[in-house]
């Protein structure tokens, strides 16, 4: 099996960062990604094929974009991408980690075995279930943004965005620039509230501008274009358009109801940790807030509660790339001291100004998550909407579950409903669902979500073939 | 659905197999934007016959799985938005009958 000192989880800002230091201590290591070139999300990179001398302009990449550059280029970053994580066990040797490899396009490249791994594994956008969600051409917004960011796409000439999160405005001016055509972009809650959240966190926010300042030149942007931006605006429902062609997408709001004919409806209502690695391997993990999900616990190092696994970035709890940037610095430097490299007073010194950085950060943070709340402001499923979209459960068969759980008696979490009705039984093994059904089985409990038990995360947290399974054991 | 032009130098076209009809694509694009391309929102029916389109784009919800053709004539099923495209590739977005 190849061995490395370190393995990182995670291409992306947090991962690039943490890479970073880890090579510059001399330890070997390798990425894993199951894209093909490192950038994560937010740096999501055309093809190597491509030539897209324009591609993601703007201060707000500046910073990520460097670390792209200067990292990506380290020769000595072994890379695996196209390669998914299906598990992270212990060594079978008790010093490190195994990490079951399989390849998201053919055949996989094997497992690897670290002294130390730091999962890095981002966020994705919080799936919401709502009367005719399932319709073709309703998608996740970073969907939509990845499609045009890296494979300089637009699915369709006339968007929807609807939502509680004002990436929507910078998604509509990279629409925009793509050539598309947006017929609205829908806030579900009112501006007044909006507006009366945020005043009161902009003095904080302040101590690191860049974000307000790119928030107030988009909105105006989109006023120059035309765009229509509705706030107060929830969606109701959404159908197929004339001929199985296109959306139609309607609204409640606040001056009577909305409705738009779209080739593509994107919906953003906030991300969701993604941390069914860690979750699969045992480390510690608490309900995210506010939008939900499991983010992973660390010990304000980085180290998660299991020795020798570190976490950093939106894994650990959304807070966007300059923060999981600073973070994967310090993740990656504690690292390096636990392997030897760093005595504790270097270590201290060296954190210190990516700690300040991220402080600095702190106000603008919560802000966004005020604003961008969605609790409260979530699209209300039907009885036959489809919470589990893998398994075709619609909250109903949910509901049902919950009242039969429920009359027996005892406390019960999402793995109780999941065996009761198959919800979180498929490909995507719950990411899409999960959410969704602990915040019904809260609310019927009368309990916080926070304390309603999870799925119990299993091998393989990646859908693969058998017979890669196979080829995999026979390495 | 149209791929952008302004700004963009692709490589030469290549053919791929998608349904049993040749279209063309891109190296380096994804099967999912070869499907697309096509002026295709359907990646599958549902249980219930339902069509379905793509939905995260990141590999993560799995609503963009097709059979994709592997060596030795077998089928893989594989998340579309994570596979680039490769010369002659063959795609099913329905359970193919036979092997290749």
């Amino acid at each position: 099996m190849r061995t490395y000192d370190v393995a990182i989880v995670g291409g992306g800002p947090a991962g690039l960062a943490a890479a970073g230091q880890v090579l510059e201590a001399g330890l070997s290591l390798c990425v894993i990604d199951e894209q093909q070139r490192p950038g994560g999300q937010i740096l999501r990179q055309p093809p190597e094929t491509f030539a897209v001398p324009g591609w993601l302009p703007g201060a707000s990449y500046r910073n990520a974009r460097a670390l792209l550059d200067r990292v990506a280029a380290d020769e000595r970053m072994v890379w695996f991408g196209g390669q998914s994580v299906l598990a992270i066990q212990p060594a079978a040797d008790n010093d490190g980690w195994d990490l079951v490899l399989a390849g998201t396009a053919g055949p996989g490249s094997g497992p690897v075995k670290a002294r130390r791994v730091l999962v890095a594994g981002g966020c994705y956008d919080m799936p919401v279930a709502f009367a005719g969600w399932t319709t073709p051409g309703v998608m996740s917004a970073g969907g939509l943004q990845t499609l045009v960011k890296a494979q300089q796409f637009l699915p369709g000439e006339r968007v929807v965005l609807f939502g509680t999160h004002p990436l929507m405005i910078v998604l509509a001016q990279q629409v925009i620039a793509a050539g598309g055509d947006l017929a609205a972009v829908c806030f579900a809650q009112p501006f007044s509230r909006m507006a009366q959240l945020a005043l009161g966190k902009i003095p904080a926010a302040l101590a690191s501008p860049g974000p307000l300042v790119a928030a107030a030149q988009g909105m105006a942007a989109l006023r120059k274009a035309g765009v229509a931006v509705h706030f107060g605006a929830s969606v109701e429902r959404c159908d197929a358009g004339p001929e199985g062609r296109g959306v139609q997408v309607h609204f409640a709001g606040k001056a009577g109801p909305l409705h738009f004919s779209a080739d593509v409806a994107a919906m953003c209502y906030g991300f969701l940790p993604q941390s069914d690695l860690l979750r699969q391997c045992g480390a510690e993990v608490r309900w995210s807030m506010p939008a939900g999900g499991w983010e992973a616990v660390h010990n304000g190092l980085y180290r998660s509660s299991l020795a020798g696994l570190y976490v950093a970035g939106e894994t650990t709890g959304v807070t966007g790339s300059d923060a999981a940037m600073s973070e994967g610095a310090m993740a990656g430097l504690a690292i390096t001291a636990d392997a030897g490299k760093l005595d504790q007073r270097t270590l201290d010194a060296r954190i210190a100004p990516y700690r300040r950085r991220r402080q600095r950060l702190e106000g603008f943070i919560d802000l966004l998550r005020t604003v961008a709340d969605p609790r409260g402001r979530l699209p209300e499923a039907s009885g036959d909407t489809l919470l589990c979209r893998c398994e075709d459960i619609p909250a109903q068969a949910v509901d049902e579950a919950i009242i039969e759980a429920t009359a027996m008696g005892r406390a019960f979490g999402a793995s109780e409903i999941k065996l009761r009705c198959r919800a979180g039984m498929g490909l995507c093994q719950g990411r899409s669902c999960e959410h969704a059904l602990i915040r019904r089985i809260a609310a019927s409990r009368k309990v916080s979500e926070a304390s309603v038990a999870g799925f119990k995360a299993r091998f393989p947290v990646r859908p693969v073939t058998i017979s890669q399974l196979i080829d995999n054991g026979e390495q | 659905m149209s791929r952008i032009e302004r700004g963009v130098t692709r490589p030469e076209p290549i053919t791929i197999v998608i349904d049993g009809e040749t279209v063309p694509a891109f190296s380096g694009e994804t099967v999912a934007v070869a499907i697309l391309a096509r002026d295709q929102l359907r990646f599958r029916d549902d249980r219930s016959g339902r069509a379905r389109g793509m939905f995260c784009n990141m590999g993560t919800c799995g609503e963009c799985t097709v059979w994709v053709g592997a060596e030795q004539g077998a089928w893989e099923r594989l998340r579309a938005c994570l596979v680039p495209v490769r010369p002659g590739l063959e795609v099913c977005r329905c359970p193919p009958e036979d092997e290749r």
